[in-house]
């Protein structure tokens, strides 16, 4: 039987233990500050920058690696770890990142997130380091600037054509694909009359992502030459463009020929019903050709211009989305940072690049590999170079939420719960503060 | 049993429910300086983790919530109480939070109801061992998948052309296939039905585990007294559960509540707001309007909100 | 006699029905991820829909099996959550056993702050959680996700175990202790003992919180070998098209240890919150 003492010293042994364990937890919670740098480098002079970027999983599997391998031949002294997932899983990143400004040394970057990452500090001003770097930036066929300085330049451009499913269209008896507004009514009812699950066209309005405001309603806005602000910048959404836009789109839907569930819709659902047949036309990215493809190798399909109003014939206006590069303003290499864009915005690498992802190259000098590509990428060439690029959500802020906003008016109205009218006077309110 | 006869004031406090413990007295027959500050070594541990992960985001969001701008510009004003001005008139948070309370108590009811009418079938003498058994894992089985794939699979099944449409249009159910995630009026209710399929085994299992701690000399009394299955249910079952139930509502509430996942793969709030909850007017806020001092608001009211269902939690594990 | 048998049949088969519906109810959309992950992507809308198609392959499974990067997944969630399961466990012992045994200023608000954490909604703790876990290193790594899983396993474990402490005598601890033991050896050595199927009940529940965990296994790893199963399950939804059958693959997979969890260890499950539960 032990006495009263050893049993003491027992005891505070084991109290000891416990406290043993609390402390290092704690240690190891409090030491561990300043160790997570988002880049390192190390004692030779090798500088590893992060690279997050939503790239890589939408390329050939392991092209975007042997890219960045070239540039690692071209730079010996800096390493690229690649930081890859979906579109949107990287922008909550980015944006949890931006706000406790961690963001990786290079990100990509959506054209409807430069004007708030730049306002919160969060990405750097390209413009004074391609000072720094003597760049000479008349080769970038664009820069996306806020109040004159650049935060981001865009490397590839994606361009959204109508996709249309040729056999539905045949089968449906409409010959050539529509190039008007009444056009594509005629043609989208001729198909939703086909029967079975099948509809003349998918309008995603999922509220979660609203991107399908921007691609497959303000697209048609776009193609007839409209604007939805006005000239010096403020939203004219009450403007005559805007509101045969939407009663065009409501006319479609009065008529029956959206697929079913388009107001929780996502993009996935829109590629997807287009892939299996289930819908005969939709507005989507050029990156999706390959995607398709593959989905449904027997689809017979091709790209046309987006229908405009019947009376247009000025140029179209083709909705465009990018891969769009900026460095973090908290990195610490940013020079090696640059040289990185620098790399992906190089005549060859954006070339090849562009070729992979069926986009076109931001750098004016470089020309797509056609011979490569798929045929439809030409087509989608054609399109491009007889219209101009137009996406009026680039650079705004908040654009995420402006679409949202006018998401959910448009909802209203296409549910019949408020006239067109009324939804574009409450949409118009709610983005004049923003703009 | 030794130390009752050496320690005799310990026994009386140990037939007690123990959390009203008898450490009081103890500490006078084991006056060991360190025995005050035993406890707290027990609990050190608890104590860090609590205060650094989850004490202190709180106060970061509290303080959030009283600022303007916060995060976004690198030097936020004070603005007092007009964040939560800002989300309390919100139309949309409003809505939010009628959505939240119909979610929430609609699923729990169900839970528990489901829980019980299961877990009493599956507690049946009238059954094999074997049946039971095979029984009771189909049944757990929802419990087994992620979130994401929960939203998956019901989105597939729930599409406009999926399965759930097939069968209910050819067996006659229903003339005109229904978009049920799409619809404003069937949203609600879809999404409402993807929880209750997706939580209900936790619960059935628990209520299980309180059916089988029912003494079944309760029941033989009840049968000599002539009690018919249906007045045994009332009259032992339901009064012997009836702690288990309350709790695990409370606690159904609480994690209900939470549900944000789920939402914003299925619906993502909409159609229409139709599903729009706490959670993800909350999300929303700080992830695409970068209204991070509203959110803050909105999630300080939140908290607020449930710390009234935990207050009753806490009151219902005081009283057992 | 010969009606109370019949009656005992009725109630057999009601019962039984019953159950069948239930199952049905519980059982059904499973099968349907069970189909889908056998048919190609092409025919997950086929009309009509039909659980067996032509081109019944494994070829999804294969994909997962093969893909390092997906097995990966499954290696960071069996880190993640055994640790997580463990670490609950022990330091939930601890503090059930201070709150079991001990009388202490302060108890009641301790207890209160435990129970109350848990109706902490993850969402709200997002934004500020991130920068935390950012300036404290842990962004990115295993400690990080294990931490931030107990945060929200560790209250109802705590609950949980001090209820089934609560049901033990305090007798036992008390007679190890007059032979010169501490209040360690007694919680160790007798008390831990003969709790197993409370600590069954808390270590499945907890395995599968964190198994399953989405937000915070999402916000707070940014490559691949730390993602966790549902955000790999995720990352499938990919931007532009759903792989379904590949998604559905993952999942049954995903669910089977959980599953064989639940087979090995139900009887003490349901035994452990039995007493949890009632007797307290």
């Amino acid at each position: 039987m032990t006495g009263g003492s050893t049993r003491l010293q027992g005891r505070t042994r084991r109290l000891l233990g416990v406290m043993a364990v609390a402390m290092i937890g704690a240690t190891a919670v409090g030491c561990g500050s300043g160790s997570g740098a988002s880049a390192g480098s190390s004692g030779d002079g090798t500088v590893t920058l992060e690279f997050a970027q939503w790239w890589a999983p939408e390329l050939p599997a392991g092209s975007f690696d042997k890219l960045m391998s070239e540039f690692t031949a071209q730079n010996p002294k800096i390493k690229v770890k690649l930081l890859s997932g979906p579109y949107a899983s990287t922008k909550q990143q980015l944006v949890a990142g931006a706000a406790s400004r961690t963001l990786p040394d290079v990100v990509g970057l959506d054209g409807a997130w430069v004007s708030d990452f730049a306002k919160q500090g969060a990405i750097a001003d390209l413009s004074a380091l391609m000072a720094a770097a003597k760049y000479d930036s008349s080769q970038l066929a664009s820069q996306i600037q806020i109040k004159g300085k650049t935060y981001m330049i865009p490397v590839v451009n994606f361009v959204y054509p109508l996709f249309v499913n040729n056999d539905l269209l045949a089968k449906a008896g409409v010959k050539t694909p529509p190039s008007t507004r009444t056009e594509f009514l005629e043609a989208a009812k001729k198909v939703s009359a086909l029967g079975g699950n099948v509809k003349g066209w998918a309008l995603p309005l999922d509220t979660a992502v609203p991107n399908g405001v921007q691609n497959d309603v303000m697209s048609w806005l776009w193609a007839s030459g409209g604007s939805m602000l006005t000239k010096d910048g403020k939203p004219d959404l009450t403007g005559p463009g805007v509101k045969s836009t939407v009663e065009y789109v409501k006319s479609l839907n009065d008529a029956g020929v959206i697929a079913p569930g388009a107001l929780t819709m996502k993009e996935q659902d829109k590629v997807e019903k287009f892939s299996t047949g289930q819908v005969g036309m939709v507005i989507d990215s050029l990156a999706h050709i390959g995607l398709i493809k593959k989905n449904n190798p027997k689809l017979d399909f091709t790209v046309v211009p987006i229908p405009a109003e019947d009376a247009y014939t000025g140029k179209r206006g083709i909705p465009y989305a990018s891969w769009g590069i900026g460095v973090a303003e908290s990195s610490e290499h940013k020079a090696e940072a640059f040289k990185l864009v620098q790399f992906l915005m190089d005549k060859k690498a954006n070339a090849q690049l562009s070729t992979l992802a069926n986009g076109f190259p931001g750098n004016k000098t470089a020309e797509p590999d056609f011979s490569t590509s798929d045929p439809l990428f030409k087509t989608a060439f054609d399109i491009y170079k007889a219209g101009y690029p137009a996406n009026e959500f680039v650079g705004l802020p908040k654009s995420e939420d402006l679409m949202r906003s006018f998401d959910e008016q448009l909802q209203l109205a296409l549910t019949g719960k408020q006239s067109v009218d009324d939804a574009l006077n409450k949409a118009q309110q709610a983005w004049a503060p923003v703009l | 049993m030794e130390t009752a006869k050496l320690d005799p004031a310990a026994s009386p406090g140990a037939a007690k429910s123990a959390s009203e413990s008898s450490a009081g007295r103890r500490r006078r027959t084991r006056p060991f300086p360190v025995q005050g500050v035993v406890p707290y070594g027990y609990l050190s541990p608890t104590l860090i983790l609590i205060f650094v992960l989850m004490i202190i985001p709180i106060a970061m969001v509290v303080s959030y919530s009283f600022k303007d701008n916060v995060i976004v510009e690198q030097n936020p004003v004070f603005a007092g109480l007009a964040n939560y001005t800002t989300v309390l008139t919100d139309p949309d948070f409003l809505a939010a939070l009628k959505n939240t309370f119909i979610f929430i108590t609609v699923s729990t009811v169900a839970h528990l109801g489901l829980g019980l009418a299961f877990a009493t079938m599956l507690n049946t003498p009238l059954l094999g061992g074997v049946t039971k058994a095979i029984f009771r894992i189909v049944y757990i089985l929802p419990w087994l998948f992620t979130v994401a794939v929960i939203a998956v699979i019901w989105r597939l099944m729930l599409d406009p052309s999926g399965v759930v449409n097939y069968i209910l249009t050819t067996i006659g159910v229903m003339r005109e296939e229904v978009t049920w995630l799409s619809e404003p009026n069937t949203a609600l209710w879809a999404l409402t039905f993807i929880n209750i399929w997706a939580g209900f085994p936790f619960f059935m299992i628990s209520i299980l585990a309180g059916l089988q701690g029912i003494s079944p000399v309760l029941y033989e009394a009840a049968s000599v007294d002539g009690a018919s299955t249906f007045r045994q249910f009332r009259n032992v079952t339901l009064p012997q559960l009836k702690p288990v139930l309350l709790s695990m509502a409370v606690l159904d509430l609480i994690w209900t509540s939470q549900q944000f996942a789920l939402i914003w793969m299925t619906t993502g709030g909409g159609p229409l707001n139709a599903t729009e909850m706490l959670s993800t007017y909350t999300y929303k806020q700080a992830f695409s309007s970068y209204e991070f001092a509203t959110a803050s608001a909105a999630a300080v009211i939140v908290l607020l909100l449930t710390m009234i269902l935990a207050f009753f939690y806490v009151r219902l594990q005081k009283e057992r | 006699m010969l009606t109370r048998k019949r009656r005992r049949l009725g109630a057999k088969i009601a019962v039984l029905a019953g159950l069948c519906v239930g199952a049905a109810f519980a059982g059904l959309p499973v099968v349907w991820m069970l189909s889908t992950s056998f048919k190609t992507n092409g025919e997950v809308f086929q009309v009509p829909p039909r659980l067996i198609t032509e081109n019944f392959s494994f070829d999804a499974y294969k994909v997962i099996l093969a893909d390092a990067t997906q097995l990966r997944f499954f290696i960071n969630s069996y880190i993640v959550a055994l640790s997580v399961t463990v670490l609950t466990l022990f330091v939930a012992i601890l503090a059930a056993y201070g709150f079991s045994r001990y009388n202490f200023p302060l108890k009641r608000s301790v207890n209160a702050v435990i129970v109350t954490v848990q109706a902490v909604p993850p969402i709200t703790l997002v934004i500020p959680y991130f920068g935390l876990v950012v300036a404290l290193g842990l962004y990115n790594t295993y400690p990080g996700l294990i931490l931030t899983h107990m945060v929200f396993t560790l209250p109802y474990a705590i609950i949980m175990m001090t209820a089934y402490f609560n049901t033990l005598p305090r007798e036992l601890d008390e007679s190890v202790k007059v032979d010169g033991a501490s209040s360690w050896t007694a919680l160790w050595r007798i008390l831990v003992p003969i709790s197993v199927p409370g600590l069954v009940a808390v270590g499945v529940y907890t395995f599968m919180i964190s198994w399953n965990e989405y937000l915070f296994a999402l916000t707070l790893t940014r490559t691949d070998d730390m993602r966790t199963v549902p955000i790999g399950i995720q990352l499938l939804m990919g931007q532009h098209s759903y792989e379904w059958n590949q998604m559905m693959a993952m999942s049954i997979l995903g669910s089977i240890p959980v599953l064989v969890l639940f087979l090995l260890f139900q009887r003490r499950f349901i035994g452990g919150l039995t007493s949890g539960a009632v007797k307290s």
